[in-house]
């Protein structure tokens, strides 16, 4: 579904060259779901917008196959001046579905009413987040990407959001990056561990649960014993 | 391949509309400016050089004569602009993983020509029905004209959005640098009549070529002695080379890499 061929990144912070994938080929499975974790700063979400193609490799290529979503409730592609009913359609062209049937669920599902027909730079933060989030269930993907699920809305509207979303798992994968092992558990198969030593794959979740929390414990020491040597000074 | 064809056509359709949306605004009052302003310029310059005396230099209409070479300018210097800004102004939109940096560029590209193509139509239309001008002698030529000053401004476009996006001054410094192109470019004058020496120097602006290439077009018997259509068309694929391959070689720049 998604290949990754050779793919090298780096990152220029503060005059200092970073490289975060050095020749990284790996496909992602077509059948599984699977899961990005490591510790914050590793490379994660870079790896997450290299795949949804917001930044590009400095070496190699991604090929992408099927209807890839934006990250999950991403509402920055959306044009300020432009009413939520013409963003709404121009996501819908792009990805070639019906734009009145698109329109009615969105409609019916972001519970933004009138709103619809103003433009966007009129929305508050999270009516952004409801419109992104209803236009990626309106529309059938074969992958979506999730850059840690961020709950949107009221608790009515939270528990509507994740009974849609389970409707939609039996014919979709997902590429999850998370924080919190309770939902890589439910929602992964399978995942990589993206780490500053490099990257691994594993075939079952539970084993890269245990990989990644012996990491972050490693980590964790790590830190402690780095701070008393300072403070031992 | 069909299929990479069908989501490029999809894509480059909507970002069309988008577009068009967004320069136009949504009442149907911003597109019809969008067609005014350039018709009601050369009506403008027709009326001062008729209050002034003067002949058109060729054929039997001033307004003929001008239309033919300002529109030409203004189809080219409204691609140079608009696609200047192109890559900036879009960032947002790579999140969506169908969309390449490119497609903003030819959609914005494929909005000004049909825009500037209905332009010229209405306002050729015009002047046949005013008695003004006849039909165009030679309308494929016309036609080649119009193409080509399509691939130059697309080439010029492409090329000043990469520069554009690598040094935010360049928009600055590409506007001081076009404004004589109004004066070299054939607008008001006949560049076969004049001294050898002075279409030496012309000669060298393709956007002159594109204007000679227009008249020789519309006119029977307008026969350039300026125009190269070699030369023309070899700037034109020499720009949208370098603009292409640039957007190509910067772009991981533009992407915070």
């Amino acid at each position: 579904m998604i290949e990754l061929k050779a793919v090298s990144k780096t990152y220029r912070l503060k005059g200092m060259k970073k490289r975060i994938f050095n020749r990284l080929t790996f496909t992602f499975p077509h059948d599984r779901n699977v899961a990005i974790v490591g510790p914050n700063g590793a490379g994660k979400s870079t790896l997450m917008r290299l795949i949804s193609g917001a930044e590009q490799p400095d070496e190699g290529r991604i090929i992408r196959h099927g209807k890839i979503s934006w990250p999950l409730a991403f509402s920055g592609g959306f044009n300020g001046s432009m009413t939520g009913l013409e963003n709404i359609r121009f996501v819908a062209r792009i990805y070639g579905a019906d734009t009145d049937a698109v329109i009615e669920y969105v409609k019916e599902f972001s519970e933004l009413g009138a709103s619809l027909a103003t433009p966007i730079k009129t929305y508050s933060s999270g009516m952004k987040a409801r419109l992104a989030f209803g236009m990626s269930m309106a529309i059938d993907f074969d992958c979506y990407l999730i850059d840690e699920i961020t709950a949107v809305g009221d608790g009515v509207f939270k528990r509507k959001s994740k009974a849609v979303f389970r409707e939609k798992l039996p014919r979709a994968r997902i590429i999850m990056v998370s924080h919190a092992m309770a939902q890589i558990r439910e929602y992964c198969d399978c995942g990589l561990l993206v780490s500053r030593q490099g990257i691994w794959y594993f075939d079952n979740i539970e084993d890269l649960i245990a990989a990644y929390q012996e990491m972050m414990r490693a980590e964790k020491k790590h830190k402690v014993r780095a701070a008393l040597d300072a403070a031992s000074y | 391949m069909p299929a990479v064809l069908a989501l490029q056509f999809r894509v480059l359709a909507a970002l069309v509309l988008r577009e068009t949306r967004a320069t136009f605004g949504s009442s149907q009052i911003g597109y019809l400016w969008a067609i005014i302003t350039p018709a009601a310029s050369t009506v403008l310059l027709v009326i001062i050089f008729t209050a002034i005396g003067r002949h058109a230099p060729f054929g039997a209409s001033l307004a003929l004569f001008f239309a033919t070479g300002i529109l030409t300018l203004e189809f080219f210097n409204r691609l140079s602009r608009t696609l200047m800004t192109a890559f900036d102004a879009n960032r947002a939109l790579l999140s969506y993983p169908p969309i390449k940096e490119t497609d903003v560029l030819f959609a914005r590209a494929i909005l000004v020509a049909f825009t500037y193509i209905l332009i010229m139509g209405i306002f050729f239309s015009g002047l046949v029905a005013l008695g003004l001008a006849g039909l165009p002698a030679h309308p494929l030529e016309l036609m080649e004209a119009i193409g080509t000053t399509f691939l130059l401004g697309f080439g010029m476009g492409a090329t000043n959005a990469v520069i554009f996006s690598m040094w935010e001054s360049w928009r600055q410094v590409e506007k001081i640098a076009t404004r004589p192109l109004f004066i070299v470019s054939a607008i008001f004058y006949v560049p076969s009549y004049l001294p050898p020496q002075v279409i030496d120097w012309l000669k060298w602006n393709p956007v002159l070529h594109t204007v000679e290439w227009m008249r020789n077009g519309y006119y029977a018997n307008y026969d350039s002695r300026v125009l190269d259509k070699f030369y023309v068309l070899s700037v034109a694929v020499c720009l949208i080379f370098i603009g292409l391959q640039g957007e190509r070689l910067t772009r991981r720049r533009r992407s915070g890499g």
